[in-house]
């Protein structure tokens, strides 16, 4: 698979313009760049592949239609993509707990999600993994304060909330979980 | 705004949970302030760093196809504007479109199937057990509204049912749906439903395929449903079969 890197601002406002134009040629590069990340998030805040398949799938549709609105100076068209793909992962998350709800008042059985393959098993097992070894570089409370904001998208003071915690305590874990991470992240690609 | 103000609500600002006035001013002294923009880059490589560490994994090879030939329906069935998704009646694509909104769907089904279920035999109470679960309801998915409608039964007609509709985020980061249950005893056959606005828009839901006499659609959508205040019920050939003005639950 070829992997077409393009990192600067105004590449990725070409990207997009191509994109909102519908070139398919835009659209496999932004798939080869970020379903990967896309994917693994579903895997690991759905649970199982088939969802997060249908997350990727929801994502660059929904990246299609608001692609006219991506904006390079607010932020880098990596986080537009990933936060786009963790709010529809939190809305699936949301509706899958209501429908529960729903049925339980009913006294309907939830139909349960298909039973995940034995390799498909193992695949979450590994992500899960390799997820605890990463943040493991962090503190607990950096680990738990980041968990709740970016997969949970709670907001400082609901983190803040949940932790006990004063709201400028939260933002300074978070912020110093982030900076640790990268500097994680640069050290490895370093060595 | 100083600039350690601004770093103290970089991170809510990077993870979209910074709200309103304070996102504006973050967004404004980082167009003006290096240092501060410095700073935002670092956080943004942390979040990619997140990223790339924390879920990272390559899915299966036939799901590229399966995106790009999506878009590829997308970029055929609509133009630029943001549009509709409906299910077709296409078979692959009723299979991923089915998936994708089943969930969805889901729970609307349940308490519309409930709330039409309880409308034939306790009609009386209906309207305050509707509005509070559906007020209920809306508390917890957020999103503007609920709005039901009785579908009321054209001369010579004997279809009853009901429709209701959820008024999502408009912004688009949260779709409306609307769903339309009908009855017309021993009925086999197809309808169709379209939502009317006062000013004389139209918009169609998929067609109303009747089993034994029931029927249901829906429409999951980004468009903003709100100036949609009636609906229409008609058979194939065209005639009305039903109407039902659309309120508030």
């Amino acid at each position: 698979m070829t992997i077409v890197r393009t990192d600067e601002p105004g590449s990725d406002l070409a990207l997009m313009a191509d994109f909102a134009a519908r070139r398919e040629r835009a659209a496999g590069v932004l798939y080869d760049r970020f379903a990967s990340r896309i994917y693994g998030l579903g895997v690991v805040m759905l649970g199982n592949h088939q969802a997060a398949q249908d997350l990727v799938q929801d994502t660059f549709v929904k990246l299609w239609r608001s692609a006219d609105r991506y904006d390079p100076q607010r932020g880098r068209l990596e986080t537009w993509v990933l936060l786009t793909a963790r709010s529809l992962a939190i809305d699936a998350l949301r509706r899958r707990v209501l429908e529960s709800r729903s049925l339980q008042l009913v006294g309907v059985q939830r139909e349960e999600d298909p039973e995940p393959l034995p390799d498909e098993q193992a695949a979450v097992v590994d992500l899960s993994a390799r997820a605890r070894r990463a943040m493991g570089v962090l503190s607990p409370e950096q680990r738990s304060a980041l968990e709740l904001a970016y997969f949970g998208g709670r907001t400082t003071a609901e983190v803040a909330a949940l932790e006990g915690v004063p709201q400028g305590t939260v933002k300074t874990r978070i912020r110093s979980a982030l900076l640790r991470l990268r500097a994680e992240m640069a050290k490895e690609s370093g060595r | 705004m100083t600039c350690d103000e601004v770093r103290e609500l970089l991170p809510e600002h990077l993870l979209g949970t910074l709200e309103g006035p304070e996102d504006l001013e973050v967004r404004r002294h980082l167009r003006g302030c290096a240092a501060c923009r410095d700073e935002w880059m670092k956080l943004e490589e942390g979040v990619s760093a997140l990223s790339r560490a924390v879920h990272d994994e390559e899915p299966p090879s036939e799901l590229r196809d399966r995106v790009l030939g999506t878009l590829g329906e997308e970029w055929e069935e609509t133009g630029r504007v943001p549009t509709t998704s409906v299910p077709s009646r296409g078979a692959g694509r009723e299979r991923w479109r089915w998936r994708a909104f089943a969930a969805a769907a889901a729970l609307i089904l349940v308490v519309g199937s409930i709330a039409f279920g309880f409308a034939q035999g306790h009609r009386a109470s209906l309207a305050t057990t509707d509005a509070q679960s559906y007020r209920n309801l809306l508390v917890a998915l957020g999103g503007k509204d609920f709005r039901i409608g009785e579908l009321r039964p054209a001369e010579g007609s004997t279809m009853q049912g009901q429709v209701l509709i959820y008024d999502g985020d408009p912004s688009g980061d949260w779709s409306s749906w609307a769903i339309v249950f009908a009855k017309v005893p021993g009925y086999t056959g197809s309808a169709t439903a379209t939502l009317l606005s006062p000013d004389g828009e139209s918009r169609a839901l998929p067609p109303i395929e009747f089993q034994e006499g029931d029927g249901k659609t829906w429409l999951v959508t980004y468009v903003d449903l709100t100036r949609f205040d009636s609906l229409a019920v008609t058979s194939p050939t065209g005639q009305v079969l039903a109407t039902a003005a659309i309120e508030h639950a």
